[in-house]
């Protein structure tokens, strides 16, 4: 049902496609630097958050901005990178919560429902400044982009332990 | 009934005019007093108007409507009720010090004065209907007086009120009025019966502004007996009346907004409201169709569903992306994640399983036994944890194959004791080989892998470094 027409007619720009090559891209580029002959724990643990980050970044940039829970992330990761480099963006956060509030305060329509929808907000980056209807949209559209990263993910292993 | 009236109404349309003025004022000033205040009324036609009244004032009075039947019996109430007309004037004065009974009075004292004149007149037929109606009037006035003398509740005159208006309507039908006025009249007495305990004000005044508008015509006639149909037209007339019309127009009003809102919602919040509703019962019909699990119809549980899911997916790309450590592009097998055939415990046997520090007696065999042990305990937990245990042993982890490939190749070389590691946490394997001939010996389960800390080289592929402790 929510078949855009690009992953429909062409199957080399489909998201899949643009998925598993950033991510292949961003694998080797971090076996490149990081070999696996570390074995300590805090560097697997960097290594593992390395993969995620790559994992989720590639599929954000798959979307490009086409979606604001990419935009979000897209935000977030830059973000993060400035506040490596020493810089403090945290601006797009707090304008985040900033509108998180007023939102909240006129989102008593479903009463019930509330709490749900939080939790909801929570989970999908970029949650906080939608209502209720967008951030349906944007759920969908997240879970589909998370089935299909999963799955790349899951053949990559596949393929990695066959080929031994 | 109705087409005799409305054949009145036709016929009466020339003289109704002259007779508008005259009936102005008494049916204004009874209007005035009356209110509804017991249970509503619908309006029914002539006859049937009769009865309601005789329902409504039956119960609460006990008055005698027979006598009140005026279709037939004018000129008996006529001839009857005249001496009490006279009684009529006596106990005005004498009035009790409610303030509406007061008001009653002087407008029924002013009301009844009105029709003597016509009395004393020859019978015309708009006289006789005159004299009729006023003697109508005046029995209704004398049922209320007999009431009041007999210590009657406060509401006996408004409900005498109006007996006496319906009497008067039905008068005004049958004259000749304006081709409104008697709908408008008897509208006005629906609306009057059917309006609640309101204030009497209130009504009197819509009521006065129903007569006064002049406004309603013909268009009003055939619904005139309808009583619903009254009421709305107390309200349309009521449109430009003072705010205390909408004492009225309120019992009206809900109900006109009820219509409103069972048939196309005109109000542009219900309309967006709707909308923003069927989006989201949308957007949940493609969400129920992705998440799986899907069947439950409950809104709040679906959501429950599809915050669950999300949570298992981002987990999901957390634990992949953890059994990739050994990286997709590395020439290193990956072991997949199924930990637990992976590990197997030797045949000794695990005697001491907590002796992690333990002593350096046991033979390296148990100890590796231990530490298999150890650390499959330990990996069931928590990986991190499994990790760091190994660490300070100088061990870690590594795939079977490569490790069987390791050892094969270095146990020529080298010590029977090899300790591999390879940091996959997929399964985890923790292997030790035992003896020199490493591929050779099935019963080889474990190999444990030296820490690449320990600077060895001849890695093969940067997958292990062989080292003996």
């Amino acid at each position: 049902m929510m078949n855009t027409p690009q992953q429909v007619k062409n199957p080399s720009t489909s998201l899949k496609s643009r998925f598993i090559t950033r991510f292949l891209g961003a694998l080797t580029k971090i076996n490149a630097e990081d070999p696996i002959s570390s074995p300590s724990p805090t560097r697997i643990f960097q290594r593992y958050r390395r993969i995620k980050v790559a994992s989720n970044k590639s599929m954000a940039y798959s979307v490009r901005s086409r979606r604001i829970w990419s935009r979000a992330m897209l935000s977030r990761f830059r973000s993060r990178r400035s506040a490596f480099s020493g810089r403090r963006s945290s601006v797009k956060t707090t304008n985040c919560t900033t509108i998180n509030v007023t939102i909240n305060e006129n989102k008593t329509a479903k009463g019930g429902l509330d709490m749900q929808t939080d939790e909801l907000r929570e989970l999908v980056p970029g949650g906080e400044a939608m209502d209720v209807c967008n951030l349906l949209d944007e759920t969908a559209h997240y879970i589909k982009c998370l089935t299909t990263q999963v799955q790349v993910m899951r053949k990559i292993v596949d393929f990695c332990h066959l080929s031994k | 009934m109705h087409t005799e009236l409305l054949s009145i109404f036709s016929k009466s349309k020339p003289q109704s005019k002259k007779k508008k003025k005259e009936k102005l004022v008494p049916s204004s000033s009874i209007s005035f007093i009356i209110k509804a205040k017991k249970k509503t009324l619908i309006m029914q036609p002539c006859s049937r108007e009769m009865q309601a009244m005789n329902s409504l004032l039956n119960p609460t009075q006990q008055i005698p409507l027979q006598d009140l039947q005026i279709n037939g019996n004018r000129h008996h109430h006529q001839q009857i009720h005249v001496p009490s007309s006279s009684q009529f004037q006596y106990p005005t004065p004498t009035s009790t010090t409610h303030h509406d009974d007061s008001f009653l009075e002087q407008i029924l004292s002013s009301t009844t004065s009105f029709p003597w004149s016509d009395e004393t007149g020859p019978p015309n037929p708009e006289d006789n209907n005159n004299a009729g109606f006023n003697y109508d009037e005046m029995v209704l006035a004398s049922k209320l007086r007999q009431h009041q003398i007999n210590g009657g509740a406060a509401g006996n005159p408004f409900a005498a009120m109006k007996m006496m208006l319906m009497m008067q309507q039905q008068q005004q039908q049958q004259q000749m009025m304006l081709a409104g006025r008697p709908t408008v009249a008897s509208a006005a007495a629906g609306g009057g019966i059917t309006t609640n305990h309101q204030g009497g004000e209130g009504s009197m005044q819509a009521l006065y502004n129903v007569f006064g508008d002049g406004s309603l015509h013909g268009t009003m006639q055939a619904k005139s007996f309808v009583g619903a149909n009254s009421a709305t037209e107390m309200t349309q007339s009521q449109g430009s009346g003072p705010t205390a019309g909408e004492a009225v127009t309120a019992p009206e009003k809900p109900k006109q907004r009820v219509r409103a809102r069972r048939g196309q919602a005109t109000d542009p919040h219900s309309i967006a409201e709707r909308l923003r509703r069927v989006r989201i019962a949308e957007r949940m019909k493609a969400l129920q169709e992705l998440v799986p699990n899907a069947n439950k119809t409950d809104k709040a549980s679906m959501l429950d569903e599809i915050i669950d899911y999300v949570k298992f997916l981002q987990l999901q790309v957390k634990v992949l992306s953890m059994s990739r450590l050994g990286g997709a592009a590395a020439v290193a097998p990956l072991v997949s994640e199924g930990g637990g055939d992976c590990i197997q415990t030797s045949a000794n046997g695990g005697s001491h399983p907590r002796n992690s520090n333990g002593d350096q007696t046991p033979s390296a065999n148990d100890r590796l036994t231990m530490t298999e042990h150890q650390v499959a305990k330990l990996m069931e937990e928590d990986m991190g944890s499994a990790m760091q245990y190994l660490q300070e042993k100088g061990l870690c982890l590594m795939p079977i194959s490569l490790a069987t490939a390791i050892s094969s190749a270095t146990s020529r070389s080298r010590n029977p004791m090899i300790n591999h590691e390879n940091p996959t946490n997929g399964s985890h394997l923790l292997i030790q080989s035992s003896g020199g001939d490493g591929p050779s010996s099935p019963s080889m389960s474990v190999l444990t892998v030296q820490s690449a800390t320990m600077g060895n080289g001849g890695l093969e592929g940067g997958a292990a470094s062989v080292s003996k402790p």
